[in-house]
């Protein structure tokens, strides 16, 4: 057993390799299980790209490699919105309604973007379709490494802000966005049809708050599950959300947000609605999901809360919660190591896992990885 | 006037409210039925009126908050307005009938509240006229919840469509240059009209038997939908007539049953021209808000006395503000410059309440101060319509939705 103190690790890489296939064990000052828990002092198992196990009073198991860290371990983040390896492939101006497009094949999952978002403690990301028209097609959840598919399709998108209309084709009203909706919605075969029944969640596009009272009434009208993303104010609105059953997409804030808006951020955990963050990466830097969260604690958000919305939850919303998104057993092992609270802005991803192979270090992705392209 | 205004404390006026019990005591009672109050009191109740009886100022033992002010009349109603923009109607095509205002319509937007401080609860919400046929207008009040489902008092009530040169605005012919969204019918006045005729005799024939707006269509031409057609000027109101009077008198539409049309003209500025002509076959006016010096929208022109011309030849007509946000055009202001023009102040006040209710077909709830109607009411500083007059309070189903910027400095609710 060679414990690595990756305290002292430094930025001359790779000065430690870490097995990739062997048992690992990562025993933590502070571990964050993503289902509200924080354990002190305690160990995480990972053999085969998978959570064995994970406790206080873990035996490490004969010739595993040791990993002791002075800070705090956590599952790694889910990125709730973007384009990352589909920049610009997401949309197809010449149609408006093209529900059976999918952003997954559309995707290249080597993209050097998803490095980013690995350095940044993400280590999958829910890629949808732009919300330039009334329907792009289904979104994807992918790890950020390789182009490992967890669901596609994820999501229908569906979009009722006016990003759908446009003063030259057709809709250029809400009202002729919703005809051609409600049209898509009679149809008989169709990912329409797989929404109608409740087996494909939706991902409604939302912006303003009227764009959400529109949602929920499709939602209600065709009996759909799923997501509503984009609307900064859609926590105003939580008594109406909370009856649709459907969860929230937070989408990026910043210092500038007003407090206004982190309040109703801040409502959306009161009120019992499942919420997580979006990135739309690669515009925005990795770390502003990060971000975006801890403006919410600051306003009053639970730590937890907001920790759970960045992992746990944002799983529940990418429909791969058996998958990832917490420390537990049996969970693919996509983890995070931080220099400090993940939720305090000075803190860094030391090192993160995917599938339980190390793909960065001291945010630089690894360069082992790296030179195998 | 010696009475002092209004006394409200400051409510904060939450929304959603629960409509509570009111006393309110009055020097003017307008109830517009013709018996009108002095020294009254109106108590509402569950959100509707529930007396209108005299006796303000005596003592009063009820539980009831109260409410003091010089007169009260019923909510204004503006059949005109139009709380939307450019995204409330779809220009990949000229004939929309089906489409619905009611699915564009923000319930949050600044507009409300701005409807609310001029004593204005019900407006009729339609389509931008950017089409021929816009679609389906819908009725709400003003104040109440933030959905607009919830606020509404009639969903498609309404037909909306337009005649006159904005419909076509910005559309040109293909030839010549590169093909682009408004390289489209129709182009002009003629092009218009004949859009309008094509879809009628097109549902009177059954040759649209796949367009989702035949529906819609079939309801208007039987007389189950009004159809309200903006025209300002004398062409295009002669326009409107000449098609409802082809429609009630060509055999294609007896044969289908289809003869049978409502029409009512909007924003029609230039009625006074040949009022005859909207005698004759009765059709009721909308008139547009007053322009400051003669000429108004699609250069007509908009006399003073128009409401008093029309009221004389017999003529239904309501007063509107055309969905203009200008503190000069609203509503109340309207029913005062017909005062000017000539017209008396009970066929004023008919003209922005009962009048328009009835042209909505929602007379059954709103526009009249009675026993048993909506709680919809406006409070005034002094005679309402008057230039120097305010609207103190306005209240929506039972709800005090706005307190005017002097009701603060009043004492405490007397209890």
């Amino acid at each position: 057993m060679l414990p690595i103190l990756l305290a002292f690790a430094t930025a001359t890489l790779p000065a430690i390799s870490l097995p990739a296939d062997g048992p690992l064990a990562i025993r933590a000052k502070f571990v964050w299980t993503g289902g509200g828990r924080v354990l002190e002092n305690a160990t995480v198992v990972i053999s085969g790209g998978r959570i064995q196990a994970v406790g206080t009073d873990i035996a490490i198991p004969e010739g595993a490699e040791l990993i002791e860290h002075d800070g705090y371990l956590t599952a790694g983040m889910i990125a709730l919105h973007g384009a990352t390896g589909a920049v610009g492939e997401t949309q197809d101006s010449t149609r408006t309604v093209m529900p059976e497009a999918r952003v997954g094949l559309a995707l290249d999952g080597r993209a050097r973007d998803f490095g980013l978002l690995r350095d940044a403690g993400i280590t999958s990301i829910l890629v949808t379709p732009d919300a330039s028209g009334v329907t792009g097609g289904t979104s994807a959840l992918v790890k950020t490494l390789d182009g490992i598919v967890l669901r596609d399709p994820a999501h229908l998108s569906l979009v009722f802000s006016t990003d759908a209309l446009s003063s030259n084709r057709e809709p250029t009203s809400k009202s002729g966005a919703l005809a051609l909706l409600n049209a898509l919605f009679t149809e008989p075969r169709g990912v329409a049809a797989e929404a109608r029944s409740g087996k494909l969640p939706c991902l409604f596009e939302v912006r303003e708050r009227e764009d959400v009272g529109r949602a929920l009434a499709f939602a209600a009208e065709h009996e759909l599950v799923g997501t509503l993303h984009g609307a900064w104010l859609s926590g105003e609105m939580s008594g109406a959300i909370a009856k649709s059953g459907l969860s929230v997409i937070v989408p990026v804030l910043g210092v500038g947000t007003p407090k206004r808006v982190l309040d109703a951020v801040a409502r959306l955990e009161k009120d019992g609605i499942v919420f997580g963050f979006g990135l739309d990466a690669p515009w925005n830097h990795a770390d502003a999901m990060r971000f975006s969260a801890a403006l919410c604690v600051r306003a009053g958000l639970g730590r937890q809360a907001a920790w759970q919305g960045l992992t746990a939850n944002a799983a529940k919303i990418a429909g791969a919660a058996a998958r990832t998104g917490r420390i537990e057993r049996g969970l693919d092992a996509d983890l995070c190591l931080w220099s400090g609270d993940p939720l305090d802005l000075a803190s860094r991803a030391s090192l993160v896992i995917i599938g339980g192979q190390p793909v960065s270090m001291n945010g630089a992705a690894s360069a082992a990885k790296e030179s195998q392209r | 006037m010696t009475f002092l205004s209004v006394a409200l404390v400051a409510l904060s006026v939450a929304q959603d409210a629960e409509p509570r019990a009111w006393t309110i005591q009055v020097e003017r009672v307008y109830t517009g039925t013709g018996r009108n109050l002095e020294k009254g009191l109106v108590l509402v109740s569950a959100g509707k009126i529930s007396a209108v009886t005299p006796g303000a100022g005596e003592e009063d033992d009820r539980p009831n908050d109260v409410l003091k002010a010089y007169a009260v009349t019923a909510g204004l109603v503006d059949a005109g307005v139009r709380v939307t923009n450019w995204q409330s109607v779809e220009q990949s095509k000229e004939v929309t009938p089906h489409l619905r205002v009611a699915d564009t319509l923000d319930p949050f937007a600044l507009d409300w509240d701005r409807q609310l401080r001029g004593g204005v609860t019900t407006v009729l919400a339609s389509p931008v006229d950017r089409n021929v046929i816009g679609g389906l207008s819908v009725v709400l009040k003003t104040g109440g919840p933030e959905s607009i489902a919830d606020r509404t008092v009639k969903a498609d009530a309404v037909l909306r469509g337009s005649m006159g040169s904005e419909p076509s605005a910005g559309n040109h012919p293909a030839f010549g240059r590169p093909t682009d969204f408004f390289s489209r019918r129709p182009t002009t006045r003629m092009g218009v009209e004949w859009e309008w005729r094509n879809a009628f005799f097109d549902t009177a024939l059954n040759l649209n038997e796949e367009d989702p707006g035949r529906a819609t269509l079939v309801a208007a031409l039987q007389g189950k939908l009004p159809i309200f057609i903006q025209a300002w000027t004398t062409q295009d109101i002669r326009t409107a007539v000449f098609l409802r009077e082809e429609v009630e008198s060509r055999p294609e539409f007896a044969a289908a049953g289809m003869n049978t049309p409502r029409f009512v003209i909007d924003a029609a500025a230039e009625a006074w021209k040949e009022p005859q002509l909207l005698a004759r076959s009765q059709t009721p006016v909308v008139l547009p808000p007053f322009p400051t010096a003669g000429r108004t929208r699609e250069n007509s022109q908009m006399a003073w006395n128009v409401a008093k011309v029309l009221k004389d030849a017999g003529v239904p007509f309501a007063l509107s503000s055309h969905g203009s946000g200008d503190v000069e055009q609203r509503l109340a202001n309207q029913a005062g410059y017909a005062m000017a023009g000539g017209l008396g102040f009970e066929d004023a006040l008919a003209a922005v309440t009962s009048t328009p209710a009835r042209l909505l077909g929602v007379e059954d709830r709103v526009g009249t101060l009675e026993v048993g109607k909506d709680a919809d009411l406006v409070l005034w500083s002094g005679e309402p319509f008057q230039p120097g007059t305010r609207v103190v309070a306005t209240i929506v189903d039972g709800v005090l939705r706005y307190e005017g910027w002097n009701a603060v400095q009043g004492a405490a609710i007397a209890r």
